[in-house]
Formats: C-alpha cells, structure tokens, sequence
C-alpha cells in the first residue's frame, strides 16, 4: 500500500513540475485587467470609461504615480482610470505579452526604454503621433531629446513619462576628508581613478575600509559610457537608419571603458559588488564607497538616505576624456506610455486624455520634485514648485545639464532593438567574464556581440524582415 | 464480490472480464483523466508542438523549423553549461538537506518535555517562501555590509564575495535552498520515526543497545521509505530550482548559477524564443522521468517496506 502511494506522490509532483517548466505563460497569466475599477465615489453617469493602467513603478515612486493618477480622476468625471502596479519593468511587459495572447491588455502600459522597438513589433500598439496629429496637439514643449528616443521612423510611438540620465553620485563629506575639493565632482576616467586613489581607505590589518567607487554592473551604463563617446550600440546607426542587424559595441570605445573598469577594482580602490544596483546604493549610502553611478531617479532617495550623515555631490557621467563633453552626450532612460490598439475606440481616446494629463506641466513638476525623474514638458521647470525645488536641492540641476547638453543625434537616441532586455544580460556577462579575467576585455565583448548579433539576426527572421 | 462470481458463471474470457473492470472503473477516474487532459496533456502537446516552430514576439507560432532548437540545444554551450549547474546544484542541496533534516529529526523524537516547542523551530522553514527567503540571503550576503561577512572578520577571514565570484555563488545560491528544505524533511522523517513501534527500542534495550545502535540498527533502516521518498522529492525540487537563484543573482555572474529552469525562463521572457524554450523544458522533462525511473527501479529495492 505504501509503496502504491509514494509512487502516486511521485508522479503527481513530477507532473507538476513540467507544467511548470514548459507553460509558465500558463500559470502566469495576468491579473484581469478588465477588473472593474472601483466607481462608487463617481457621479453616476452612462458615459463614464474605465481604463486600465499598467506601470511598473514601486516604493516612493509607485505611491506618486497612483498620487498622480488619484488627482486626473479627481479633475473630470467622464473617465476613470485604474493604475495596477504590475512589477518591475522586465516583468511588467512580459505580461502584456502573456496578456496578448488572450487579449487581456490595458488600455495604456508604461514600458521601459529600451522595450521600443519590440512594442512596434508586436504591432498592437496606437501610434501616439496618431492622436497628436487627429488633434493637432502641440508638443513643442516636450524634450526634444526625449522626443527623439520614442519617435521611430518620423512618429512619437510613446509618450515619454519618467525620463532619467545615468549621473555620478559622491559623498561630499568623505571628498572633504581626502582633501579633495567638494565642489568638483570628477569629470574624466582619469578624474575618477585619481580621486579614487586619495579617497580609499585601509585599516591597520591591510582590510580596505573605504573605497573611492563601485559601478554596478548594469548593461545601461555601457550603453550610455559608448553613446558620450559617439559610439554606437548597433549597426545602421543604431538601429535608426534602418533596421539593425549587427551588434558593435565591441568597439574600441567598448574595450577602453571595460579596460578601465577593470583596473579599478583590480587596484583595489573600487569595489565589484556585482549586478544590483540596490547593493552600491546601500554601500554608497553606508559611506563605505564615495563615489556611485545611479540613475537620477534615485536622487531624492540617496538625498534622503544621506540625511543627517553626509552631503550628497552629483555630477555628471565621467567621460573617457574631456573632449567627450563636445562630441556627444547621455541617452535617455526611463520609461513611456503606449497605448494599446486592442481595447476599443472610446477607451483609447480616454487614454489619450489621461496621457496628455501625465505629461502636462503640472504632473511633471511633481512628478520631477517628488522622485528625480526630469520633466518631460520642458514647461515643467517654470512650475513655482520646480523653480523652489531646485533652489534648495541643486544636484536636481546637474541632470538637468546633462540632458540639455546632449546633442540630439542617433548616438544620443540610443541603440533599437527588439532584442535589447537579452542584449543587457549578454553585455553584463561579458563585464563579468572580463572582470573575473577568464577573457580579455576585447574577447569578451567579442562574445557577447557574436551573440546579440545572433539574436538581432533571428528576431528579424521571426518578424519577417 | 457479486461481479467477479457473475463473470465467473458466465465463463466470460478474461478479455471481457478485463473491459468490463475497465469500464466500471471509468467514471471513477474520469474526473482526474480530464484534469490531467485540461492541465497536462494538453499543454504537454502544445510545447511539443511550439518547440518545432518559430514565433513572432508575442509567442504565436509562424514557420515551422523542424528539430532545429533541438540541434541548437545540443550543440549549445549555454544549454551544456546549464546542465552541469543543475547537476551541481542537487548535488550541493540534497545530502545537505538529507542529513540535516536527519539530524534534527532525531533530536525532535527525543522524548523530553517541551519538546514540541523544538520541532516546531525544526520545521519552521517550511512556512518560508523560497522568493522571502532569499531576499533574506541577499541582505545577508551584502559583500561589505552583510552580516556573514562580518562575523567572517571576526575570526580572521577576508570577506567572500559570495554572489559576485562565479566560484562562489551557486554556493551561495544551494545555502538557502538547504536551508528552506530541512523544514520540510524534518517534519517527514519526525513523522517516520514516530510510527517505529516503541518496542522494538525496549527490545533493543534489554539486548543491551545504546541510543547510537539502536538508531543506526532500528532508527534508520525502518525509515528507509521516509528516506527513500524525502529523496525523490528533494532531487526533483532541486531539479525545479528557480525562485533563489531568479532573486538572487539572475543566472550570473558568468551563468555560474543559470540552472535548467532559470535557462527556460530567460528563454522564454526575456529572449522571447519561445519554441527553444520549449525544446529546454521538454528535455528537462526527459530527463527527470529518466532519473526517476532509475531511481525506482535500483533504489526501490533497498528499500524497507513494512
């Protein structure tokens, strides 16, 4: 008897575990986006539209969307719009495509970056140039840099939202210590690898207890590090003149930054704490490590962290050489709206309308202060709240800089790809590969290219190009 | 019973006899026949299916490749690498969960008072989900500010880069897992010992066993069903590792943690390959039944069945 049931155990957990392994879209699906959202506080109207909203913002930054999404219900009665926080950013659109294949999809979703070109792809998404043109709605008040990210072939596919730079961050106080100036924030490699040097820090027994830097091994900053020095990511121009087919960040620009990155850690005064960039915030808002790159959108939290222990410096991204700062400038990063074509007219239009609110001047100011995203509406800035803000928090200004700074051309527009989310991983493996010294810089970059390049190659293939 | 002595009478063949058993049994089992349908077959035969054709990038499937993903598969330095981590990876969790759970087992039979208090600690883990879990790991895994670094320093040893070093990190990775899986074995074997009859330790007794012969002599053969199951299922678990090594280092560095199922997910999600993925988890499958049926079939008769 015994045996029969133990058998009968094993094959029922046997079986379990292959329907998870070969249908997790099966046991993954989303959460119904058609859930009714709640209108009981609304006016009781035969014209009112639900829509759904995905994003993928968390923490601080999750409470401000829903904050943001609160006041547009608020403002009209003929629209409600239902914000649903859908995890991160990978797994925010790997939902909207488990979604797609049971037509179960929100009227806008909020897509990171570099998801561009295979939003395009998927071909259910509304063109945002679409309900711009129908209205002849004036955008001269976005960024033209942000702009020119999400426009792909001449059209605005997306709204931008959350725009951000990659910026160095530093911890004034510790720079004070070093004897180094805390006003000036490194501007070149060789900068960095010299403050580096006077800010490490070792204890009698030889353990270090300060390190001048750690970068985490975040496949975004290579892309930015190769766009500051006019390099492309992809062939035909990114991706923007035509349809990539090539991976070529293996260039020289690619071996230089990884050949100095190296080095760092191998001298000992930075510091490899891996992938997640959560772990050299913590370390940075420790005071163990004096120098960070992050995002801008961390900046109010690394302000806050810092809080009663140090003065946080911001500058920016540090160029291979100072002639950089005239060649090219920093990508855009972030995430945009997109509107789905799958949901019926009057649900678009009313995404449209909820669109126009997220980037109207008002929203991005707050939206600016309240997380470090910069505003998208270059109207933003003239918002009384954003002009006072910035007066008591300048680092907000650096960003700002750094973004108008870039010229606006196809290095600055940032690589297109359908393949991109795999692209990242394949670089940061190449990273690692070159930092555990089981590959020179070049060979690992070669590697990693000879396989996006893969990639790129059979993703065309499967969209019939 | 009415039936059998009927057929006898009638000297139907045994093939009658055969269909009639079949078809009374029938609506017994159909309602799990059309479970496994609905959740198994099914799916089973779609990822056949897909793993033979290429996708557009919502996963629809568009031209039909033959066995190309399967070539790919085996010729793939990725999918060679991702076999041996598993492989690695069993071979670091299950004895380490065996012989812990082993161990507190036997100290939770131990008849003593509050004991009860200590069997609960024993099986806590089994309460912890694998994604808590090694959330908890990463704090303490911090290379500079975790904690198990720090107690290293204490006594003398330079901090371990635990997730960050390709040597180290599907140690890393196994810790939590052992950690989470001795739960559940204490609780199994516990559940063992306790239906060994307390005679035969008073027998043993009055032969003059110790407590260490009489674990060893009585203890651990008659649990050898417990075991034997406690290994199945831990082998299979760790065949299925996906949540520690997804939270904690994503397949890297270097894909020195990319297990079989971390290897499908980034297949299918983040790569959108969606037929390759499918041929990964196919052979993934084939290979656990293999070894479940070898593990049936040499282990099953070492083992002691009441």
């Amino acid at each position: 008897m015994k045996r029969s049931l133990i058998r009968i155990l094993t094959v029922i957990i046997l079986f379990g575990l292959f329907l998870q392994a070969c249908t997790p879209a099966a046991t993954k699906a989303p959460e119904s986006a058609t859930k009714a959202p709640e209108v009981a506080t609304k006016a009781p109207s035969s014209e009112v539209v639900n829509i759904a909203f995905w994003h993928a913002m968390s923490g601080h930054n999750g409470e401000v969307i829903e904050e943001l999404v609160k006041r547009f219900n608020d403002s009209q009665s003929a629209i409600v719009v239902t914000p649903t926080y859908q995890g991160s950013y990978d797994d925010s659109i790997n939902k909207l495509k488990a979604g797609l294949q049971s037509k179960d999809v929100p009227a806008i979703v909020q897509v990171y970056d570099i998801g561009t070109r295979l939003m395009i792809d998927l071909g259910v998404m509304t063109p945002m140039q679409s309900f711009i043109d129908k209205e002849k709605f004036d955008v001269s008040d976005i960024e033209p840099g942000v702009a020119n990210y999400y426009s792909v072939d001449g059209k605005l596919w997306s709204m931008p939202f959350n725009t951000s730079n990659p910026v160095l961050y530093y911890n004034k106080t510790l720079f004070k210590e070093a004897g180094l100036d805390p006003e000036k924030a490194p501007r070149t490699w060789a900068d960095v690898t010299e403050y580096s040097r006077a800010l490490v820090k070792k204890d009698a027994s030889g353990a270090t207890t300060q390190y001048g830097c750690s970068f985490a091994i975040y496949g975004w900053f290579v892309e930015q590090f190769l766009a500051v020095q006019g390099s492309y990511y992809v062939n035909n121009e990114n991706g923007r003149a035509a349809l990539a087919t090539e991976a070529t960040f293996n260039g020289q620009e690619g071996v230089d930054l990884l050949t100095w990155w190296k080095a760092l850690n191998d001298e000992g005064i930075c510091v490899n704490l891996g992938r997640a960039t959560s772990d050299t915030k913590k370390a940075f808002d420790s005071g163990v490590v004096a120098m960070t790159l992050d995002s801008t959108a961390g900046l109010r939290d690394r302000i806050d962290a810092a809080a009663g222990k140090f003065e946080v410096g911001v500058g920016f991204l540090p160029r291979s050489e100072e002639a950089d700062y005239e060649k090219s400038g920093t990508i855009i990063g972030g995430a945009s709206l997109w509107i789905t074509n799958l949901r019926p007219q009057a649900e678009q239009d009313a995404a449209w309308e909820f669109v126009k609110f997220m980037s109207s001047a008002e929203s991005q100011a707050y939206w600016h202060i309240q997380t470090g995203y910069y505003p998208i509406n270059s109207a933003g800035y003239n918002e009384p709240d954003d002009v006072a803000w910035r007066a008591k928090y300048p680092q907000f200004q650096v960003a700002i800089d750094q973004l108008h700074m870039a010229p606006i051309n196809n290095y600055t527009a940032g690589g297109l790809i359908g393949v991109f989310p795999e692209a990242r991983q394949t670089v940061e493996t190449a990273i690692e590969e070159c930092f555990a010294g089981t590959s020179s810089p070049k060979d690992a970059l070669d590697k990693g290219a000879k396989s996006v390049t893969q990639a790129i190659v059979d993703y065309n293939d499967n969209i019939g190009q | 019973m009415e039936g059998q002595k009927t057929a006898h009478y009638k000297h139907g063949t045994p093939f009658q006899k055969e269909l009639k058993n079949w078809l009374a049994a029938l609506p017994f089992l159909l309602p799990s026949i059309i479970v496994f349908t609905v959740f198994i077959f099914i799916p089973l035969i779609r990822s056949i299916v897909l793993s033979m054709y290429g996708t557009n990038p919502i996963g629809q499937m568009t031209s039909f490749v033959g066995l190309k993903y399967y070539q790919r598969l085996f010729t793939s330095d990725q999918f060679i690498n991702s076999l041996t981590v598993t492989l690695k990876f069993v071979l670091y969790t299950v004895p380490g969960v065996i012989l812990l759970g082993l161990i507190l087992s036997t100290l939770g039979n131990i008849r003593l008072k509050g004991i009860s208090v200590f069997r609960i600690l024993f099986s806590l883990t089994i309460a912890i989900s694998g994604a808590t879990a090694a959330l908890l790991f990463m704090f303490l895994y911090h290379p500079i500010l975790g904690i198990f670094n720090y107690l290293l320093s204490l006594i003398g040893v330079s901090a371990i880069p635990w997730l960050i070093d390709p040597k180290w990190a599907l140690i890393a990775v196994a810790i939590p897992r052992i950690w989470l899986g001795t739960g559940f074995a204490t609780v199994l074997l516990l559940a063992g010992m306790q239906g060994i009859p307390e005679e035969y330790y008073e027998a043993a007794k009055i032969d003059g066993a110790g407590f260490w012969q009489g674990w060893r002599l009585i203890t651990v053969p008659l649990l050898t069903p417990s075991l034997f199951f406690l290994l199945v299922v831990t082998t299979l678990n760790a065949f299925q590792t996906f949540t520690e090594v997804n939270v904690l280092t994503n397949g890297g560095p270097i894909n020195s943690t990319e297990v079989m199922v971390q290897s499908i997910y980034r297949s299918f999600y983040f790569n959108g390959q969606y037929g390759y993925a499918s041929a990964q988890a196919l052979v993934l499958f084939v290979i656990i039944m293999a070894l479940t049926i070898i593990q049936f079939g040499v282990l099953e008769k070492k083992v002691n069945y009441e």
